[in-house]
């Protein structure tokens, strides 16, 4: 059941929203435990999608149904998860910088997060820097990550990174960037901790940034 | 008797984009960027929100660019604007990144000081609308920049003002500068329609729906395209960033982009066979450069070099073997906004020797320039064009 569920994932077909939300049912109604799901099937599965974007085997599309019938499975799962006491390990405060409303790209990455065990604090789109800087007060994260498609936008990441090391939040956060036109020469021209080309590497970043 | 050689007079810069648009070799290397209007504001010296909402302000705006930077042609990013535009505003406000505008039918719009603005619901909601809700039928054109925000155009609803701007660059730029009209792609228009997520989504969870949008969202691209070439542009670029391989496959490139770029572009030309048309695609397209050429268009706009495209611009031209026009190659963020101007003249350079020569050859930035480009960056062009054929 667990690589039916990994199977349908990886398959971007139009019908495996509706499958994996099934097939997550059944696995708990199995006596299948959430974590096991989410490790066995969810995480591999997801890390395989990522694997062959980044080969140029698959796009952005596909990328969508897979990351849509994994976030189903994942609703399935997370009340199972909370009562088996699996809490985040730790919080992202992720956004798309100012200037910018494209979400594609954040929103799989919060989605990946999420499967990777990380509670995702999303303030969407053309995010200003000082709501990035209210958020770090408000939510104590370890990690942010900041997303921009557009090269007339990503410089918006520089101000959210002056702007966190202003109000003295720097030491406290590591910061993670990604988009279209971000590369990795770039995330370091401007401060940042930690660079990836797509969702999948965000995730993987992300847990290496916090030393797992 | 001995008589002097006529000296060959040096071209317009209308005459010098028409010759590199028919892929031939003008008397220099003609130079035009497409600028974000985030550069614009800051460096025009108009007002940001004078110049999205008022088209005469923008004739200005972009006038006093092209000067400034020697550009031979000026593309019209914007539709033309409703001369009584003040009488749609509730109230301005002022805001800490820029201004805020309250429109009378209750939608608002955050204009920052250096980049496009966005226009919400009165909730503070997208104007986005989901693609179930969206009859395909009542589609003809979707304008994302129109005054107060995203608008459905149906066939008989364009306004009066809809080509007033354009008219008044020609106005005031003259007979000798190429001016150049923009239209959205149907995949452009999708995309803002009904937002990104759900637009890419619908290519594979319903692809009967969205080939539908797009056929209807074609026709109104070649209605506003030839209402442009009636009013005078000298070209028309189809816009449509985001159908290089950083977002979708070639497959899909066949099935929701090419066939209804090809039908704007044969719609256009049905009418005005010799306005050349060119399509804007930013990003990795050296994986379809055969196909933005299938779509039938006189030229092809961006070329972004790795790392935020694909293209190696030498390839580029050997594997379009003159055929159609080739705009663009130099990086605007790498190079434009974060080099100095000893870099942007070797990058100059480098497109100049490769590409100058042979005619059909545009210089210019691949995707638009940034708002924060240094101007110095941008004056190098014209000096090297200049200097190259001296």
């Amino acid at each position: 059941m667990l690589a039916q569920l990994a199977e349908a994932i990886r398959s971007h077909r139009p019908e495996s929203i509706a499958a994996c939300r099934a097939l997550a049912e059944r696995a708990l109604a199995a006596g299948v435990p959430a974590a096991r799901i989410v490790d066995a099937a969810l995480i591999p599965a997801m890390a395989d999608v990522g694997r062959r974007f980044r080969a140029d085997e698959i796009f952005v599309p596909e990328v969508l149904v897979s990351a849509k019938a994994m976030q189903g499975a994942l609703d399935v799962l997370e009340p199972a998860l909370a009562d088996a006491g699996r809490e985040p390990f730790a919080t992202i405060v992720l956004g798309t910088v100012q200037g910018d409303v494209h979400d594609i790209g954040k929103n799989l990455v919060a989605m990946m997060l999420r499967g990777a065990g990380l509670r995702v604090v999303d303030l969407g789109v053309n995010v200003a820097p000082q709501r990035f800087v209210a958020a770090i007060d408000a939510h104590r994260p370890e990690l942010v990550g900041l997303s921009a498609l557009l090269t007339t936008t990503m410089d918006a990441m520089r101000a959210t990174l002056d702007a966190i090391v202003a109000a003295g939040q720097r030491d406290r956060v590591r910061v993670l960037v990604g988009g279209a036109p971000v590369t990795a020469a770039w995330a370091m021209s401007i401060g940042a901790d930690g660079h990836a080309d797509d969702a999948a590497e965000a995730a993987t970043v992300a847990l290496r940034l916090l030393g797992r | 008797m001995d008589t002097e050689p006529a000296v060959p007079r040096a071209m317009s810069s209308r005459e010098r984009m028409a010759v590199a648009m028919a892929c031939g070799r003008a008397d220099r290397v003609p130079v035009m960027c497409q600028l974000s209007l985030g550069h614009v504001f800051l460096h025009s010296g108009g007002d940001p929100v004078e110049i999205w909402h008022d088209g005469e302000v923008l004739a200005d705006a972009l006038c006093t660019m092209q000067r400034r930077y020697g550009f031979d042609g000026i593309l019209v990013n914007l539709p033309g604007r409703d001369p009584d535009w003040r009488a749609r505003v509730a109230r301005f406000e002022s805001a800490d990144s820029g201004w805020r505008v309250h429109w009378r039918g209750g939608r608002v719009t955050d204009q920052p000081r250096d980049d496009n603005p966005h226009v919400t619901a009165a909730d503070g909601k997208p104007l986005t609308v989901p693609l179930e809700r969206v009859d395909p039928e009542s589609l003809f054109y979707v304008e994302p920049h129109d005054l107060e925000g995203l608008r459905t155009i149906p066939p008989d609803g364009f306004p009066p003002w809809q080509c007033d701007t354009l008219r008044a660059v020609r106005a005031r730029a003259g007979e000798h500068v190429s001016v150049h009209a923009e239209v959205f792609s149907p995949f452009t228009q999708l995309l803002e329609l009904v937002g990104y997520q759900d637009a890419l989504l619908a290519l594979i969870v319903d692809p009967g729906r969205a080939l539908a949008c797009l056929a209807r969202l074609a026709e109104g691209a070649v209605h506003l395209g030839r209402r442009y070439a009636d009013a005078g542009c000298d070209a028309l670029l189809v816009s449509s960033a985001f159908v290089g391989a950083g977002f979708i496959s070639r497959a899909h490139y066949e099935r929701f982009e090419l066939p209804f770029v090809r039908r704007v572009v044969t719609g256009v030309k049905e009418l005005h066979p010799a306005l050349p048309i060119y399509v804007h695609t930013c990003g990795a397209i050296g994986d379809r450069l055969d196909l933005l050429e299938a779509t039938g268009v006189d030229g092809i706009d961006t070329f972004d070099p790795p790392p935020l495209g694909t293209i190696e611009l030498a390839d580029a031209l050997a594997a379009l073997g003159g055929r159609v026009f080739v705009k663009g190659n130099l990086d605007p963020v790498h190079t434009l906004l974060r080099g100095d101007v000893a870099a942007v003249r070797t990058a100059v350079r480098e497109r100049l020797e490769l590409a100058g020569r042979r005619g059909g050859y545009v210089l210019s930035s691949a995707c638009s320039v940034p708002p924060r480009t240094p101007p110095a960056n941008l004056l190098v062009l014209r000096e090297e064009v200049e200097r190259f054929d001296a």
